[in-house]
């Protein structure tokens, strides 16, 4: 059976991408951001939400583990940061409904969503400059960089909460990151 | 989703081992969270489990007469007027987290003074996840959680429907044929009134709050709202009769969630608001106008405190 492993930034919403994951049919364990990466065996990892930059943890570590790894909110922003992207604090929060426009409907994560997406949003720092290798695949009114994918890496982000039950289409964003796990 | 039968067979044994021989004491609100978690711990010792509901005069309108009459065949069941102590302890607290503290003390001290009568040394609690976390992000202390004073006498503490969300609780109540209007009911805070009333709870402002939910619920069941109610947020002008008025706002509030993690404020048509206006600033002299909120979680909570 497929294996994800979350790891925990203190996200309010972490519990939450563990049931989502749950619900897709695979086995699912949420683990501390100070477990070392030698310690975690998975075919994927999600860096999930959470409140504050310096509170990540072993989080980017996990971008070289070798499976894909999912990023969410601040574990997008996580890596954005570790790979040489920027991260500033946005001039608008976004809060709650949030109408995102898909820029790349090839995508593997996002693109199935096409043309565009009602998601739930809590942030108030964003992706500014996405790091080498990486596409915007996701834009709003309130953010540039509602998600962003590196395809060869393997690396993948969103800005938002698919996680949440207020995002309209966010288990199929599970979905589609479980199937490149697969 | 949890499948509700293997749940309840589980949490069932493990509420056995967990209290053993002993006695146990659980705190009854009349929600569908403790209100499970009663049934579960029942059907798990019996008699020897008491439960006891607290009259903390913070509750709904009509609220202990329904729970006097679900929980009937509990033969064990308490019930604790405390009205009154509750008031006097709440008396110039304004700090909405030393409210909260000083609600879940009162609660435990009512407990205990029970507790001590029936020899009971385990405590059962309908704690869910989501209090869980919004206890250890800080975001509010929880009355099952930090409210939990240092000084509880009882040796265990059970949380059997501690992993679940409010959606699994519901389908748990389901499954152990409780009955619907618990099942299906809104939910309630544990410390009840006292977070809808921004500011000191008195008990002018707690019958303002109690009769201005009860109008919301009565008039928004249609739009089937997962949450609604009104909540006392601070003082106005207003003139009624040609007497210039400095009465309380009333804010009401109604929200679609399916976990409470988060919510969407309900799109409500503008003569349901007016109705509802109307007969809170009709029925209650003293309050001098009434707001509608359409916040939705994040950024906002579900309620005020």
């Amino acid at each position: 059976m497929t294996r994800i492993v979350v790891v925990d930034n203190h996200g309010q919403f972490t519990h939450l991408e563990g049931r989502a994951l749950r619900d897709v049919g695979v086995e699912v364990a949420i683990v501390d951001n100070e477990t070392p990466p030698a310690d975690v065996d998975a075919d994927g990892i999600v860096l999930s939400g959470g409140p504050d930059m310096d509170r990540t943890g072993n989080s980017t570590e996990y971008l070289e583990h070798g499976v894909p790894v999912f990023g969410i909110c601040l574990g997008m922003q996580a890596m954005a940061d570790a790979l040489g992207g920027r991260v500033e604090s946005g001039e608008y929060g976004g809060y709650a409904d949030v109408t995102v426009d898909i820029l790349d409907e090839a995508d593997p994560l996002v693109g199935s969503l096409a043309p565009e997406t009602r998601v739930w949003a809590s942030h108030a720092d964003e992706v500014v400059e996405v790091p080498e290798g990486f596409s915007r695949t996701a834009e709003s009114d309130v953010c540039g960089v509602e998600a962003m994918s590196d395809p060869d890496r393997d690396l993948y982000g969103v800005q938002w909460h698919p996680e949440v039950a207020h995002t309209e289409r966010g288990q199929e964003v599970f979905e589609n990151f479980v199937a490149l796990c697969e | 989703m949890v499948d509700a039968s293997t749940f309840v067979t589980e949490a069932v044994e493990e509420i056995r081992e967990q209290v053993g021989d002993d006695r146990a004491l659980i705190a009854l609100s009349g929600g569908v969270d403790s209100s499970v978690a009663a049934a579960l711990a029942y059907e798990a010792i019996g008699d020897r489990l008491t439960p006891v509901y607290v009259d903390t005069g913070l509750m709904r309108k009509g609220e202990t007469d329904q729970i006097r009459e679900t929980f009937d065949y509990m033969e064990s069941l308490r019930v604790v007027e405390a009205q009154g102590r509750f008031l006097d302890a709440l008396s110039g607290v304004t700090d909405p987290e030393e409210k909260r503290k000083v609600i879940g003390e009162q609660f435990i001290r009512e407990f205990e003074t029970v507790a001590t009568e029936v020899e009971a040394s385990c405590l059962v609690q309908g704690t869910i996840y989501p209090d869980r976390i919004e206890s250890e992000g800080n975001i509010k202390s929880h009355h099952n959680v930090g409210g939990l004073p240092d000084v509880v006498d009882f040796d265990g503490l059970v949380e059997p429907v501690r992993d679940l969300y409010k959606d699994e609780v519901r389908e748990v109540a389901r499954e152990l044929g409780l009955a619907d209007l618990v099942a299906e009911r809104m939910p309630f805070p544990g410390p009840g009134l006292a977070v809808r009333i921004v500011g000191e709870v008195t008990e002018e402002k707690v019958e303002v709050a109690r009769e201005s939910c009860h109008v919301v619920e009565e008039e928004l069941e249609e739009y089937d709202p997962w949450q609604a109610f009104a909540a006392v947020v601070g003082k106005a002008t207003g003139v009624k009769g040609d007497n210039r008025v400095h009465g309380w706002v009333v804010s009401v509030r109604s929200v679609e969630s399916r976990d409470g993690m988060t919510a969407r404020a309900q799109e409500l048509d503008w003569e349901t608001l007016q109705r509802i206006q109307s007969r809170i600033t009709g029925q209650l002299p003293n309050v001098a106008r009434v707001v509608y909120d359409v916040t939705h979680k994040p950024p906002a909570t579900i309620e005020y405190e």
